[in-house]
């Protein structure tokens, strides 16, 4: 049985609770495994970036918690959740949202930083990320001389520089043309292949929906679908 | 980490950081530069005060200052005077004999004091035949000459070698008068001090006063001021049938001068400070705001609450650190030249005399004012960024990163 990463219970968010209730989610049930990839789509307003916002800790439900390899991060507070965000959860956010004042070395380097790692450990993880992502030679570029594409690259391997229990990507390929959408879909999945790393998105972009092995359907704060594309392609025939 | 962030964050929009930089320089440079010259002015205020009219220390019949009565004279006033002489605490004395009348010419007369002097004595203390503007001082061999200001002269419009007639209560309580040719004019930065007071050699007064020989005041200049408390404190024990006074006691009005002007100094400096620090708080709030997704940003992924306080607070720590050693240097440069050239203000010289003050003024500045205003503006603008460090702690990461 595969080790359980994520497991939400029960989440809500209400917005007005006090006078018109608006669901933003609704009791929604949510279990992610250790390696899978997986990609939340529906339409706008459908509850998205709500949801990834309660697992990633950005955000508190209204009802229900959300455990995180057996933590119930609903619990923590303040400086606790920040830590716990620190050690356990990369960002990926579709504005890419490097800090613009950092090369792409020290952006990669931040969150390690953060946490106090060993500066030799820190320069070996550096490498090594830049190597995955193909972006080696702009190592001293701050983000101001990327194009789109190459800040998401360097925010992926940030995201992944102090190795997370798992990744929450934002529409990572929203602002993305086709080439360097398909060139970043290419570096997550193999970063989910070899690093058994944990994907989950948050997208419209029909080209992640078709690389990802399993795919939550969300409509008005509530799962309506969970699934893998291949049991899509079953049930179409 | 987050000294490179800081740092690299200020140039950001470097219009915006060198704004309040240049306003910090210049806060800082008008403080300190406002503070030396109120400092320069109230400065040559005492020293005009000390050196020319009241002297540190001022002896007297202790009824003599209540009335002015000229009976009141000092017992065995020049055996003390000699002894005072020999203190090494003392640079100069001199006696004197103070009688309030009224000078007289043909076109009008006025109340003054007649200081009755030891012409070569009060020239060590008071200086004043340097302030002869006009004619002689004293001439030894002959009498009844008196020394005048220029203001009276116009006042009473006389001139060198006409007469002025002297009229005053002597020791008996009649009136006594004396012609007396004026051999000069004199002049002093304070007007009122001028009008009011005219130099007759004691010994062409003493017999008239009926007061042959005797003094009524002695003045002492000390080596330094900070001598006076214990100088003033050995002769109160020494002459305890006299009455003993400072240049702050005989004119609380100069001592409460420089108490105001200490005070509207920090009132400008707090004014000044303020200004400042709104400077501040509105730049680090603007550039706070401007940057919501981005500290929302840091803070999902994991920079905790008081390392981005940090962060904003090493931000207006940068900027006052460039900002405070320019100013600092141009005051300090501000304040050499000046000192050495004096700021003229002649063309307001009647309304500086009126008051007493020179109409050039040299700023000066202590060290210990000069840290004070340092350590303020440094407490200030640090004290300035906590609220835009707090703005930022109050931000809600996943409503900042929808920003």
């Amino acid at each position: 049985m595969k080790e359980t990463v994520i497991d939400a219970h029960d989440l809500s968010k209400i917005y007005d609770e006090k006078t018109i209730p608006v669901y933003a989610l609704n009791k929604v049930h949510l279990h992610i495994s250790r390696g899978e990839f997986t990609a939340i789509k529906g339409p706008s307003g459908s509850g998205k970036t709500t949801l990834l916002n309660m697992i990633g800790g950005l955000d508190n439900p209204s009802e229900g918690f959300v455990e995180i390899n057996g933590t119930n991060i609903t619990k923590l507070k303040g400086n606790e959740l920040i830590d716990f965000r620190l050690n356990n959860i990369g960002f990926v956010f579709q504005s890419y949202n490097l800090i613009p004042v950092l090369t792409a070395k020290e952006n990669i380097e931040f969150i390690m930083l953060l946490q106090n790692r060993p500066s030799k450990e820190r320069e070996l993880r550096v490498q090594e990320l830049l190597k995955q992502i193909g972006l080696e030679d702009k190592i001293n570029k701050k983000p101001k001389e990327l194009s789109g594409g190459q800040q998401q690259r360097v925010a992926v391997a940030r995201a992944l520089a102090s190795k997370p229990q798992f990744i929450l990507a934002d529409e990572p390929t929203a602002n993305l043309d086709s080439v360097s959408a398909e060139k970043l879909l290419d570096i997550m999945l193999k970063l989910n292949q070899e690093e058994n790393m944990t994907f989950v998105f948050s997208t419209h972009d029909q080209r992640v929906i078709n690389r990802a092995r399993r795919i939550i359907t969300l409509e008005d704060g509530k799962i309506v679908a969970d699934t893998s594309p291949t049991q899509i392609e079953h049930e179409i025939i | 980490m987050l000294l490179k962030i800081a740092h690299r964050n200020i140039w950001r929009n470097k219009k915006r950081s060198l704004i309040i930089i240049i306003a910090i320089i210049i806060g800082l440079w008008a403080g300190i530069f406002i503070m030396a010259f109120y400092n320069g002015m109230i400065e040559q205020r005492i020293n005009a005060a000390i050196s020319s009219e009241l002297s540190h220390i001022q002896i007297h019949h202790p009824e003599f200052r209540k009335e002015f009565e000229i009976k009141y004279v000092l017992p065995e006033g020049r055996e003390k005077l000699n002894t005072i002489k020999n203190d090494p605490n003392v640079k100069a004395a001199t006696a004197r004999i103070i009688i309030k009348g009224m000078i007289a010419s043909a076109s009008g007369s006025s109340g003054i004091t007649v200081n009755g002097i030891i012409p070569e004595q009060e020239e060590t203390l008071t200086q004043l035949k340097s302030k002869i503007i006009n004619g002689v001082y004293f001439n030894l061999i002959k009498t009844n000459e008196i020394i005048i200001s220029e203001k009276l002269r116009k006042k009473l419009k006389l001139n060198l070698n006409k007469k002025a007639i002297l009229t005053f209560q002597d020791k008996e309580g009649n009136l006594a008068s004396a012609a007396f040719r004026i051999s000069g004019i004199y002049k002093t930065i304070n007007g009122p001090y001028d009008e009011a007071n005219v130099f007759v050699k004691i010994t062409d007064i003493d017999s008239l006063a009926g007061i042959p020989n005797a003094i009524n005041e002695i003045a002492i200049l000390l080596q330094s001021n900070n001598l006076l408390e214990e100088t003033q404190q050995k002769y109160l024990k020494k002459m305890p049938e006299t009455e003993i006074k400072n240049w702050m006691e005989i004119s609380p009005e100069l001592g409460l001068t420089v108490s105001v002007g200490d005070q509207m100094v920090y009132v400008f400096m707090g004014i000044i400070l303020l200004a400042l620090a709104f400077g501040i708080i509105n730049t680090m709030m603007m550039s706070v705001l401007e940057r919501t997704r981005e500290i929302g940003m840091l803070l999902a992924l994991g920079m905790n609450k008081f390392k981005i306080f940090l962060m904003i607070l090493l931000e207006t720590t940068f900027l006052i650190l460039v900002g405070c050693p320019v100013g600092i240097l141009l005051a300090f440069a501000t304040i050499i030249i000046t000192h050495q050239t004096g700021i003229n203000f002649s063309q307001f010289s009647e309304v500086y005399s009126s008051f007493g003050y020179s109409s050039i003024i040299y700023p000066s500045l202590t060290w210990n004012q000069f840290g004070n205003i340092v350590v303020l503006i440094v407490i200030t603008g640090l004290f300035s960024g906590l609220f835009p460090a707090r703005r930022a702690l109050k931000l809600n990461p996943a409503e900042s990163l929808k920003k």
